[in-house]
């Protein structure tokens, strides 16, 4: 079996970073990560972009030495991606957040309100439901990313947590704020809106765990493929006909569901740049999509069936 | 974004502050700085650059930057008072929306946020002084 050899240089600068020799033909990106992390003990495996051009995409784990268009000399490029962080780390934190944020304000903590009111209770009962609405959400999101998320990095860039916890937990206290706050006004048309938003909440959360639990049974565990996700026999995923990311179309449905409940402007805010940002994803990933698979139903938009 | 605020939202809105030499400072500061700034733009555009002009846009503000922010910042200091006083722009608690804005602090904090931007702006256009100007003493050294 003829060995590869493989010399690894710095995208930018050209320099020679790493000489291996006698590299098996069938060695992954993945091990040739391992090995130069071994002569660069500050580039863990998480932090390496490995590719063939120095201005060209990062080549992935999987992909295997004989299998690139290179020869027995193999010439790669580093860029350094900048600490990393895991997925699962930043979800949990940021997810936390809003659930101990809200809970603090709900319960009237100290130094939030004037003093006579401290540790007292509202006396509208929406302001409970929501309570119970809200940390619903986040103990949700909290178990679907300790359980059932299949994630296809491992990690993303450490400044990341810092970006994302500050609008989470943010959001979460400006909301928190005024709908736990003795001046708090419940909504106009009173019980009949707050039923109606507690149905379209729930009637969306189920249907963003539907999805969550579609998508994780189009993945076996630890593997990283992408298929094409269909209706199931749940009928809260055939909207997989007419959308590519139906659970950002559920969790929009939440919270203008939680917006209506609350008859909170912060929350319409929350819901709006949620929103935003989750059609910047969705647009996204039904671009990936269509690049990918060629059978790609033309039936579906992104986020919004037929809109958006 | 912030000529905007500083004209409508501050020396507009609040009447009594219009006569306070600060708008005076920053007006100066910002008519002179705009005068060299948008001639530098057309000159640029017509392909045919003056080098006083450049000169000018990268080394005035050395000056005009600093007054024309001590100016901006002593006219919403000037303004504090009568916003507290009248609640203008400000949303109180309880109302249907749920909402409150409080214009009083939120200038306040305007007025913290200079601290951060003001120096990283003024160090990056002397960087691009730097830049822009140095090279040409370069060529003038290799003659």
């Amino acid at each position: 079996m003829k060995h590869y050899e493989v010399e690894i240089l710095d995208a930018k600068t050209k320099d020679k970073l790493c000489f291996l020799d006698k590299v098996e033909p069938n060695a992954t990106i993945g091990e040739i990560k391992s090995m130069f992390h071994r002569s660069h003990p500050q580039f863990y495996p998480a932090r390496q972009s490995i590719r063939l051009d120095p201005k060209g995409k990062s080549l992935k784990d999987e992909d295997v030495l004989q299998h690139l268009p290179v020869g027995t000399t193999a010439t790669f490029y580093f860029r350094d991606l900048g600490a990393q962080i895991s997925w699962v780390t930043v979800f949990l934190t940021e997810y936390a957040g809003p659930l101990v944020i809200y809970l603090m304000f709900y319960f009237r903590v100290p130094f939030i309100y004037a003093p006579k009111y401290d540790f007292t209770t509202s006396k509208h009962w929406v302001v409970h439901l929501a309570c119970m609405c809200h940390s619903f959400h986040y103990v949700k999101r909290l178990l679907e990313t300790l359980f059932v998320h299949r994630f296809s990095h491992g990690t993303m860039p450490l400044r990341n947590i810092f970006k994302n916890c500050t609008y989470y937990w943010g959001f979460a206290a400006w909301m928190a704020y005024y709908i736990n706050h003795p001046l708090y006004t419940p909504p106009i048309y009173g019980e009949q809106q707050v039923k109606l938003a507690l149905i379209i909440f729930l009637f969306c959360q189920i249907g963003n765990f539907s999805i969550h639990i579609a998508l994780r049974n189009l993945r076996p565990p630890g593997s990283k493929t992408r298929k094409i996700p269909y209706p199931t026999k749940n009928p809260f995923t055939w909207i997989f006909l007419l959308v590519s990311c139906p659970n950002y179309t559920y969790e929009l449905g939440s919270w203008l569901g939680f917006t209506l409940m609350t008859q909170c402007l912060p929350v319409a805010f929350f819901t709006m740049v949620g929103f935003i940002q989750m059609t910047v994803w969705a647009k996204g990933k039904h671009r990936s999509y269509l690049k990918e698979f060629r059978d790609y139903p033309t039936l579906r938009s992104p986020i919004l069936p037929f809109v958006l | 974004m912030s000529r905007v605020f500083l004209t409508w939202a501050v020396t507009h809105s609040v009447i009594e502050v219009q006569s306070e030499d600060s708008v005076l400072l920053f007006v100066m500061a910002w008519t002179v700085t705009e005068i060299i700034r948008y001639s530098f733009y057309t000159f640029s555009l017509l392909n045919h650059l003056p080098y006083v002009i450049k000169w000018a846009r990268y080394t005035f503000f050395i000056v005009l930057y600093p007054m024309g922010v001590t100016g901006e910042l002593l006219t919403i200091y000037a303004a504090l008072p009568y916003v507290q006083k009248t609640g203008l722009f400000s949303v109180t608690l309880p109302n249907k929306y749920n909402f409150s804005f409080d214009y009083y602090t939120f200038l306040i904090l305007t007025m913290l946020s200079y601290i951060p931007l003001f120096p990283q702006l003024y160090f990056h256009m002397l960087r691009q002084r730097k830049k822009v100007l140095g090279h040409t003493q370069d060529y003038s050294k290799v003659e």
